[in-house]
C-alpha cells in the first residue's frame, strides 16, 4: 500500500488551506484575543478556499485517494457555497466578539474545521469517508452552540444538540453497516453496481439501511420527524452559530443525501423516492405550521429552515440528474437569503432576538428594515427575489416526478410561510416602535448583508444564471 | 452457519452458569442480612451520595488530556509494526499527524490547562 500522491493532495487544497488556518489560530489563540486578526484571517481563508475549490476543478472529474475523495462540479458547486457561507459567518461574527469578551481564536478555528468537515462530505465517495467527515461537522457544533459557556441556554442547548446528534450518528453508522453487509462494500460506486448485479433487491435488510441512512441523513439536516433538535439549539447558540448550523449544515447535508441517492442508490430509487416524499411533505407542513406561533426570533428562523428543508428535498424526490440540480439551486438561494435574514437578527443584537423588537424598525433604521423585507419577501417566495426562482424550480421537479399532490401541499405551505414573514413586516412597517433606535453594527455585518442582499436580488433577476453550475454528480 | 455454533454455545454456558450462580445461592445459601450488606457495593466504601453528584471539572480536564496521548499511541503502535514496509512516506505522514496533536497540546499547555490550579 502507498501513500497519497501529489495529485491526491492537489484535490485537498481547498480543504487543506482551512485546516491550515485553523491550526494556526488554535496555535496563537490566547495571543489574538481581543483583536479582529481571527475574523480576518478566517474570511481570507475562506475566499482562497473557495477560488481554490473553483481552480483546482476546472480540469473536470477528478477522484483520489483510491477513490474515496472526488473533485467534480457538483462538489465544486458545494464547496464554493461552503467557502461563502463561512466568509460570512465570519463577518456576521464580528458583532458578536465586539460585544462578549470570549475566545475569537477558538471560534474561528470551529468554524473553519467544521467548514473543512462540509467540504469533506460534499466530495465523499465512500461511506467511511463520509461518516467522518459528517463527525467533524456535528463534533465541531457541539462545541459551537455552547462556546458561549457564560449562559445557561447555551449549555442546555449544547447538551440537546449531543444528544441527538449523537444518537442521529448511530442509527446513520447501523445503516452504512447494513450496507456493508448487503453489499461488502463502502464505496458509492462499488455498492451501486452490487446492488444491480444482485437480485435480491427489496430485501429487509436493505430496507431497513435504506431507512436508517435516511433518518440519519435527516437528523443532520432538521427534516420533521427528525426536526425536534433545531429550534432549541438554534435559539440556545448565538446567533451567527445559529447561522452557520442553519446555512452550512444543511447545505452540507442535501449535497450528500443528493450524492447517495444518485450515486450509491440509483437502483433503489422508488424507495428512497418514497421515503424522501413523506420527509419533504412533513417538513414543509409542520416547519410552516408551527412557524406561526413561535415569537423568539431565531426560532422562527428554525422552523422557517426546517419548511426550507422540505422544499429542498421535493428537487431530491425525482432522483434525476435535473432534480438534484433543482435542489442545488435552491440550497444555493436558501443558504444567502438565510444568512440575510439571520444576519439582520444579529445587526440589531438583543433587540433582533425577540419578535416584539422589529415593532416600528422602518421609522428608526428605514435600511436595516428594508434589507430585512428582502430577505422576508425571498424566504416567502416572491418575485423578483431569488427565493421564487428557488421554490419554482423543486416544485415544478416534484410536478415532474409525478408527485403532484405534494407540489399542491407546497404551494399552499407557501402561503402559510407567507403569513409566517409578513406577519414580521407588519411590525416593522405598521407599528410605532415602543424601544429606542438600535445600536449601530459593525462595517463587517454591513459587508455581509450587502453581500447576501446582492445575491438575493441578482438570483431573482437572473435566474439562469446559477443552472451552468448546478451540474448533479 | 456453522461457525456462529461456537458463538451461540458460549452465550449458552455464560448465561447458564449465571443464571444457575443466582438461582442456587438464592435458594441453597444460608441468609443473615445485615445493614451493611444490604447497602450497595461501591469498591468497599459507603456510598454516600449521589451518583449523579458533581466533580471536580478539572478530572475532566485531566482525563481529556490523557485521552489526547492515549489516541496517539493508539495509532503508534500499528504504525510501528508496519513501519519498514511503509518508507519515508509513512513516517512522513506520521511526523504530520503528531504535529497536528502537538498543536492541541501546545495550546492546552498555553492556556493553562496543565496546571493544577
Amino acid at each position: 500500500m502507498s501513500g497519497p500522491t501529489l495529485a491526491d493532495l492537489v484535490l485537498l487544497v481547498p480543504e487543506l488551506i482551512l485546516t491550515g488556518t485553523a491550526l494556526l489560530l488554535i496555535l496563537i489563540a490566547r495571543r489574538i484575543r481581543g483583536t479582529p486578526a481571527a475574523m480576518v484571517a478566517t474570511v481570507v481563508a475562506a475566499l482562497v478556499a473557495g477560488l481554490a475549490s473553483g481552480w483546482v476543478v476546472s480540469s473536470g472529474t477528478q477522484s483520489g485517494f483510491g477513490g474515496m475523495f472526488t473533485v467534480d462540479g457538483y462538489s465544486q458547486f458545494f464547496k464554493v457555497l461552503i467557502a461563502a457561507t463561512l466568509a460570512l459567518v465570519a463577518l456576521l461574527s464580528a458583532r458578536r466578539i465586539e460585544g462578549e469578551q470570549d475566545s475569537p481564536g477558538e471560534y474561528h478555528a470551529l468554524l473553519l474545521l467544521a467548514s473543512t468537515g462540509m467540504m469533506l462530505a460534499v466530495s465523499a465517495l465512500d461511506f467511511l469517508t463520509l461518516y467522518l467527515s459528517l463527525e467533524l461537522i456535528t463534533l465541531c457544533s457541539y462545541i459551537l452552540v455552547g462556546i458561549r459557556v457564560e449562559r445557561p441556554a447555551s449549555n442546555e442547548a449544547a447538551i440537546k444538540y449531543f444528544l441527538v446528534a449523537s444518537f442521529a450518528s448511530a442509527l446513520l453508522l447501523y445503516g452504512i453497516s447494513l450496507i456493508y453487509g448487503i453489499t461488502g462494500s463502502t464505496d458509492f460506486v462499488a455498492i451501486a453496481s452490487a446492488l444491480s448485479r444482485e437480485s435480491q433487491v427489496s430485501t429487509p435488510f436493505l430496507m431497513a439501511a435504506l431507512g436508517l441512512l435516511a433518518a440519519g441523513l435527516a437528523f443532520k439536516i432538521a427534516a420533521v420527524p427528525f426536526h425536534a433538535w433545531a429550534p432549541d439549539a438554534y435559539q440556545g447558540a448565538s446567533a451567527p452559530v445559529a447561522a452557520f448550523l442553519a446555512a452550512g449544515s444543511k447545505a452540507a447535508g442535501l449535497a450528500v443525501l443528493g450524492r447517495v441517492f444518485l450515486v450509491a442508490f440509483q437502483s433503489e430509487a422508488e424507495v428512497l423516492s418514497l421515503l424522501l416524499a413523506v420527509l419533504a411533505g412533513l417538513s414543509v407542513v409542520v416547519g410552516s405550521i408551527v412557524a406561526l406561533s413561535q415569537t423568539d426570533m431565531k426560532r422562527l428562523l428554525a422552523y422557517s429552515s426546517i419548511a426550507h428543508v422540505g422544499y429542498a428535498l421535493l428537487g431530491l424526490i425525482a432522483g434525476t440528474s435535473e432534480g438534484v440540480s433543482a435542489t442545488m439551486t435552491y440550497a444555493f438561494i436558501y443558504v444567502f437569503m438565510t444568512l440575510g435574514a439571520f444576519g439582520v437578527v444579529i445587526a440589531l443584537g438583543q433587540r433582533g432576538e425577540e419578535l416584539e423588537g422589529y415593532q416600528g424598525l422602518a421609522a428608526q433604521r428605514p435600511l436595516t428594515a428594508a434589507l430585512m423585507l428582502l430577505f422576508l419577501l425571498s424566504l416567502t417566495g416572491i418575485p423578483p427575489t431569488a427565493g421564487f426562482v428557488a421554490k419554482f424550480v423543486v416544485i415544478l421537479s416534484a410536478v415532474r416526478a409525478g408527485y403532484e399532490g405534494l407540489a399542491v401541499l407546497a404551494v399552499a405551505c407557501s402561503v402559510v410561510t407567507a403569513f409566517v414573514y409578513l406577519r414580521v413586516v407588519v411590525l416593522m412597517y405598521m407599528k410605532n416602535s415602543r424601544e429606542p433606535a438600535p445600536a449601530s453594527y459593525p462595517i463587517a455585518v454591513s459587508v455581509a448583508l450587502g453581500v447576501t442582499a446582492v445575491i438575493t436580488l441578482v438570483g431573482g433577476i437572473f435566474p439562469g444564471s446559477l443552472v451552468r453550475w448546478a451540474v448533479s454528480p | 452457519m456453522n461457525e456462529y455454533l461456537g458463538i451461540a454455545v458460549t452465550f449458552l454456558l455464560a448465561g447458564g452458569i449465571v443464571t444457575a450462580m443466582v438461582v442456587l445461592s438464592s435458594t441453597l445459601g444460608k441468609k443473615k442480612p445485615t445493614a451493611v450488606k444490604l447497602a450497595p457495593f461501591e469498591c468497599g466504601k459507603d456510598p454516600f451520595s449521589l451518583p449523579t453528584g458533581r466533580l471536580e471539572i478539572r478530572f475532566y480536564l485531566t482525563a481529556i488530556l490523557f485521552i489526547l496521548f492515549d489516541v496517539e499511541l493508539v495509532f503508534i503502535y500499528p504504525w510501528a509494526v508496519v513501519f519498514s514496509d511503509l518508507g519515508v512516506v509513512g513516517l512522513i505522514e506520521m511526523v504530520i499527524f503528531l504535529g497536528i496533536l502537538m498543536v492541541g497540546f501546545v495550546y492546552a499547555w498555553d492556556t493553562g490547562a496543565l496546571e493544577w490550579k
